[in-house]
């Protein structure tokens, strides 16, 4: 897939760019509002990441620019602007999804490949990785065409993982995409080793392979390929 | 004291006094004056005896009028001293009055003679009595009319001051409401008015400039911990820990993670003191309390704590985002400080939501709960939770209450 990330501080957008590369994903991006547009006017990406504060002028007229033009590129708001009327703003003008600052890369990267699936959406919506379906409308997995019982939670963990294959994604991460950021659980991570082990459970006996793997105390890594 | 009341105070115990020691000079001056009087009277008196033995040479008639008395006495010669004296009047028998006497003396044909004249003072002392109590009356009259009118006057004159007072009573900083000019012909009052204005125009002001510190502050924070949480990320992504290192980074994901959620907390908490999230929707709170139960399960049996429920129904009209963070707050909180196999207990009746949990024994100092960074030894949290939680109620007009009934800590919310 192919990208655009917009994004004016240095530290963020390499940061980003670093997670993004590889994976058969191209990354271009954009440090100020004047390269966003020449890029733009230029060339048609998967999706777009977006921050709203750039030297030069607003995320937002980008985004305009990008609905008046009926471009079909995804759209994902970056902003470090926690206010629901930004969020409404950006999402009534057409952007499919809005992150806000701080996040966790793996949250970025599993937002930005559900707006790629959307935007791909062949009729099936299914999410096929190796022996696993995962039917994303009926909310249902199943490994070599057994279905499985996954609960809401294990199921949202699963999406996760395969959205981050090959990267070792943090607890904290694990938490905040699970039960949101508004919440301050300090770190007790136990209840997350409990959904894994759960799940790997299920995946193994069911004769998948046992993607999930424990990355150095601090995250779980869901091996690619 | 009201100043009303000191004023009369001083007022009257300064009249009595001056009243008292003007009284007892005008008593002796009038007393004097009448006296003089009567002793003119008695020596005219004396005179016409003298007049009377140096014509006929013998004693006039012992003789009495309506008010005056003479006697004779034969004494020894020159045993008399001629003098003035305040003594009896004889009117009847045994009737007594007040009199004033000149005893003088007369040489009759060898024989020496002590004479009595007395004179009643009955008249005298009636003229001094009402002469005193008109006075009297008058001046007690002239008090209570001052008094009233004192009352009255005063009572008008400070009326603005009360007005002034009332507003500034009323005054809340975080309204944009100014204090009322009141039109007061008084300069002093002008002043306070005036005085009180910008007071409130500069405690508002720092108020607001604190605010929008606050605000910025937390909005610039935001792009470093993003760049740092970023930069773990990708950190993490480079194979080959020791043991060592991935704890190191373990704790410093924590670290960032309570800073972020920290910042948060400040930002959420300006915008809500700002009223900045007003867009209001019809929220059932049995379904939105059954919905975050069933979001942290696992983390109640992770912790192996019972959640006992009994929920009516009850619509509120509120902000979804803020009630949810109001909710969460007290569930997170009632999981935080709870033991294990401890207990929640939740009940919403149409009147109030309450949460209840088993903890610690001793009960929390419920004055400071609500402060801005208060939290016990041993809370892992930001400090701010509560705070949010009063400040959301307070916005929607609830109360929130904290409640240590062994063994349960209750927060209620009251509709």
């Amino acid at each position: 897939m192919k990208l655009l990330i917009i994004e004016d501080e240095e530290g963020l957008r390499e940061s980003i760019e670093e997670y993004f590369t590889g994976d058969g994903s191209i990354c271009e991006t954009a440090a100020t509002y004047a390269d966003a547009i020449s890029k733009i006017e230029l060339y048609r990406y998967d999706c777009i990441l977006l921050d709203i504060t750039l030297p030069g002028g607003s995320g937002i007229s980008i985004l305009k620019k990008l609905k008046d033009n009926h471009y079909t590129d995804g759209v994902l708001i970056i902003s470090a602007k926690n206010s629901l009327d930004d969020r409404l703003d950006g999402l009534n003008l057409g952007a499919d999804d809005y992150l806000v600052k701080p996040f966790h890369l793996s949250e970025l990267k599993a937002r930005v490949s559900a707006i790629i699936r959307r935007k791909m959406y062949n009729g099936s919506n299914l999410l096929v990785f190796n022996e696993i379906t995962i039917d994303l409308q009926a909310k249902t997995v199943s490994v070599l065409d057994k279905p499985l019982k996954f609960t809401r939670k294990e199921f949202a963990l699963l999406i996760y993982f395969i959205a981050n294959k090959g990267k070792v994604v943090s607890k904290n991460a694990i938490a905040e995409h699970l039960w949101g950021d508004g919440i301050d659980l300090a770190d007790n991570f136990d209840f997350i080793y409990s959904h894994i082990k759960n799940i790997r459970k299920k995946l193994i006996e069911a004769g998948a392979n046992d993607y999930i793997h424990a990355a150095y105390g601090m995250g779980y890594k869901f091996a690619g390929q | 004291m009201k100043l009303l009341t000191l004023y009369n105070r001083v007022n009257i115990i300064t009249t009595i006094i001056v009243m008292l020691i003007t009284g007892i000079i005008y008593y002796q001056a009038i007393s004097w004056i009448l006296n003089d009087q009567n002793d003119k009277a008695l020596k005219v008196e004396e005179n016409e005896v003298f007049d009377y033995v140096n014509l006929n040479k013998k004693l006039p008639q012992e003789f009495e009028s309506k008010d005056q008395q003479i006697s004779f006495t034969e004494v020894a010669p020159n045993s008399v001293n001629r003098e003035f004296i305040n003594t009896d009047y004889h009117r009847d028998k045994n009737e007594y009055e007040s009199g004033r006497g000149l005893i003088s003396s007369v040489t009759v044909n060898g024989k020496y003679y002590k004479i009595l004249i007395v004179e009643s003072k009955v008249e005298t002392e009636d003229l001094i009595q009402i002469i005193f109590g008109i006075t009297f009356g008058v001046i007690l009259l002239l008090l209570l009319v001052l008094l009233i009118a004192n009352r009255l006057i005063l009572n008008r004159l400070w009326q603005p001051f009360h007005t002034i007072l009332k507003e500034m009573k009323l005054f809340n900083i975080t309204d944009s409401q100014e204090i009322a000019q009141t039109t007061t012909r008084i300069d002093e009052f002008t002043e306070l008015n005036q005085a009180a204005t910008t007071m409130t125009n500069k405690a508002r002001h720092d108020y607001r400039d604190l605010k929008t510190f606050t605000e910025n502050a937390s909005h610039e924070l935001l792009t470093p911990i993003a760049v740092i949480n970023s930069k773990l990320d990708t950190l993490i992504q480079t194979e080959d820990f020791s043991e060592q290192q991935s704890k190191l980074l373990t704790d410093l994901y924590s670290a960032v993670a309570r800073l972020s959620r920290l910042n948060q907390s400040l930002l959420l908490l300006v915008k809500i003191e700002n009223r900045l999230l007003t867009d209001q929707q019809t929220i059932n709170l049995k379904e939105l309390v059954q919905e975050l139960l069933t979001q942290l399960e696992d983390i109640f049996s992770d912790k192996q704590i019972e959640i006992k429920t009994n929920l009516e129904n009850k619509e509120i009209m509120g902000n979804q985002y803020l009630i949810e963070i109001l909710l969460n707050n007290l569930i997170i909180n009632a999981v935080r400080h709870n033991h294990p196999h401890g207990e929640i207990i939740i009940s919403l009746t149409p009147q109030s939501l309450s949460v209840k949990n088993t903890g610690s024994n001793t009960p929390l100092q419920d004055d400071k709960i609500f402060n801005r960074f208060h939290k016990s030894d041993k809370s892992e949290g930001s400090g701010l939770g509560l705070t949010i939680s009063k400040q959301i109620c307070e916005n929607m007009g609830w109360q929130l209450n904290y409640q240590h009934v062994s063994p349960h800590h209750s927060f209620t919310i009251v509709f």
